[in-house]
């Protein structure tokens, strides 16, 4: 099946533009509905000349677990390029369990996996569930979910219904992103309209708004777009699924904690005004671990050895919101500038961290 | 009179124990830096917390009133792009943004553009930049920020950018994305002039 259309969209933070898009997609259904594979690939040209490319590919495995209850197992890759700028990748797996009736059903779902970009990869787990019923030629369905990508966070909560008639297929999605921790909020909804023009040949036109896709890192947008569908017809939203992905949308577990050997991590702990701020270094291996800082006038203080963290000393100072300077020696060594801090030169030839106090 | 007021001052760090680190002929200079400091309205702590940063270091005399030397003239650079009602944290916070590559004339539109303090603003301008964040993007993105966000955000949102980079994100792309999503219109034109405006959003 081959998908060609244009659109006019407006990214976040972007101009709005005009594109085109080249959308080739392939499907194979297992005879007896055992499992399915597809996959989907984009080619996306703006108006500015830039490009998009996407890939993607999906598998799931169905199983009947019970009377009612039907259980399927999943997994999906996908990688983007955008204007050779920003490359994305993920690898999902998912186990979901059905519970179905002749024209109602519900289900549940975990997801874990991986998303980057650049070299960075972040975990991602998603948790939802969903409800979905049938009548005569219209389906509606409903779904809660809750997805984790690094220590973004958030939850979606979607609507979508869909009449069918004489051949011309009427589709629409509502939804609000709520409790988001870097991923966006609001209210989004995208509507779409098929018309079969004959044998193996349709004309789709959609329009919407959709949200932030943090796992396979689009960006927010609106649309308009029109096309035409060549292949065995079935219906995909013809939104340009394919959005730049220079806006990825961030992440960030941050680094994963571990402090290589004869390195220093700093962490600092502030809880508030009237209380002292808790400095813990990291720092495996080591005997003894001295600070000095601005807001110990630069005299070497010794921490003390954590009783409850492993690898960690720890000491608590006055220290006022601001910028502040500070250097770190293990074992007697050299004065040096700890991970946790941002490392700049000094003017002794030598390097310092400087962290803020909120 | 303005004599008995220069005496007390010069009095006043002689008599600061802690420059009793400094060997006699850098203290006498370490002392003479900060008096002259203090006589233009500048403060005289950060110098002494250079000075004192310097014996820590075992840096030697000449490479401390050197170091106390430079940041009293950044000083004065900061406090002439923040104005005289410049708190110290500030004065400080601006001259890293100086020196990470800011230009005075960003200091001066970020105190135009946001209520003081504007420490914390500064900080992480400096922050962005010291991380390899470009300096014109820096500038527009903390610009942008200005005018609404609160400290807490700005905090959040170099806390984020840094562990973007440290997954392995390019500093700039980082700051532009995290910018974008936070809604910051603008921050995806890295190509922005040292004090000028940030540019409209670009097409995709």
């Amino acid at each position: 099946m081959l998908d060609a259309g244009i659109s006019y969209v407006e990214y976040d933070g972007f101009l709005p533009s005009g594109a085109a898009s080249l959308a080739p997609s392939i499907r194979w259904d297992h005879p007896r509905g055992r499992g399915f594979v597809s996959a989907r690939g984009t080619y996306l040209r703006f108006e500015s000349g830039n490009r998009s490319l996407d890939f993607s590919a999906r598998g799931s495995f169905f199983m009947p677990l019970a009377r009612r209850w039907r259980g399927e197992l999943g997994a999906g890759v996908g990688a983007s390029d955008y204007a050779s700028i920003a490359h994305f990748s993920h690898g999902i797996v998912d186990a979901r369990v059905h519970l179905m009736d002749q024209d109602r059903g519900g289900w549940f779902s975990t997801s874990v996996g991986r998303s980057s970009f650049g070299d960075g990869p972040r975990p991602v787990a998603v948790v939802a569930m969903g409800v979905w019923l049938l009548k005569n030629e219209a389906s509606i369905s409903a779904s809660l979910d809750r997805s984790f990508v690094g220590d973004t966070a958030y939850s979606d909560l979607r609507s979508s219904a869909r009449l069918q008639r004489g051949g011309i297929q009427l589709d629409g999605t509502l939804g609000a992103r709520v409790f988001s921790n870097g991923a966006g909020h609001g209210v989004y909804g995208e509507a779409s309209v098929l018309v079969p023009l004959g044998q193996g040949a349709a004309v789709i036109v959609a329009a919407g708004r959709y949200p932030t896709d943090v796992i396979t890192g689009s960006i927010a947008g609106r649309y308009v777009s029109a096309g035409f569908r060549l292949g065995k017809l079935g219906f995909r939203p013809s939104r340009p699924a394919e959005r730049p992905q220079a806006g990825i949308p961030p992440l960030s577990t941050g680094a994963d904690g571990s402090v290589p050997p004869g390195e220093t991590r700093l962490e600092v702990t502030n809880r508030g005004a009237d209380e002292p701020v808790r400095l813990t270094l990291y720092a495996p291996d080591a005997r003894a671990v001295e600070i000095s800082g601005d807001f110990t006038d630069w005299q070497p203080v010794q921490l003390q050895r954590s009783a409850t963290k492993r690898d960690a000393w720890e000491g608590a100072f006055r220290i006022a919101p601001g910028i502040h300077r500070i250097n770190v020696r293990r074992d007697g060594g050299p004065w040096t500038a700890p991970a946790g801090t941002t490392r700049s030169a000094d003017d002794f030839g030598g390097e310092v961290g400087v962290f803020l106090l909120p | 009179m303005m004599l008995t007021v220069l005496l007390l001052v010069t009095q006043v760090a002689v008599q600061d124990p802690r420059l009793e680190r400094l060997d006699p002929e850098t203290r006498s200079l370490v002392v003479s830096v900060v008096d002259s400091a203090r006589a233009v309205g500048l403060p005289g702590e950060p110098l002494i917390q250079r000075a004192l940063e310097g014996v820590t270091k075992g840096a030697q005399g000449p490479r401390i009133v050197a170091a106390v030397r430079r940041l009293a003239t950044d000083l004065g650079t900061a406090r002439s792009a923040l104005g005289t009602r410049a708190t110290t944290p500030e004065l400080e916070a601006g001259v890293a943004a100086l020196r990470a590559g800011a230009g005075p004339q960003v200091l001066t539109q970020l105190r135009d553009a946001r209520r003081p303090p504007l420490t914390m603003a500064l900080a992480v301008l400096a922050d962005l930049v010291t991380s390899g964040v470009p300096v014109d993007s820096a500038s527009a993105i903390v610009l942008a920020f200005a005018p609404t966000a609160r400290d807490a955000d700005l905090v959040e949102f170099r806390r984020a950018v840094e562990r973007d980079i440290s997954l392995g994100a390019p500093p700039g792309a980082a700051a532009s994305v995290r910018a974008l999503n936070t809604g910051i219109r603008g921050a995806n034109d890295a190509a922005v002039p040292p004090g000028q405006p940030p540019r409209p959003p670009s097409r995709p």
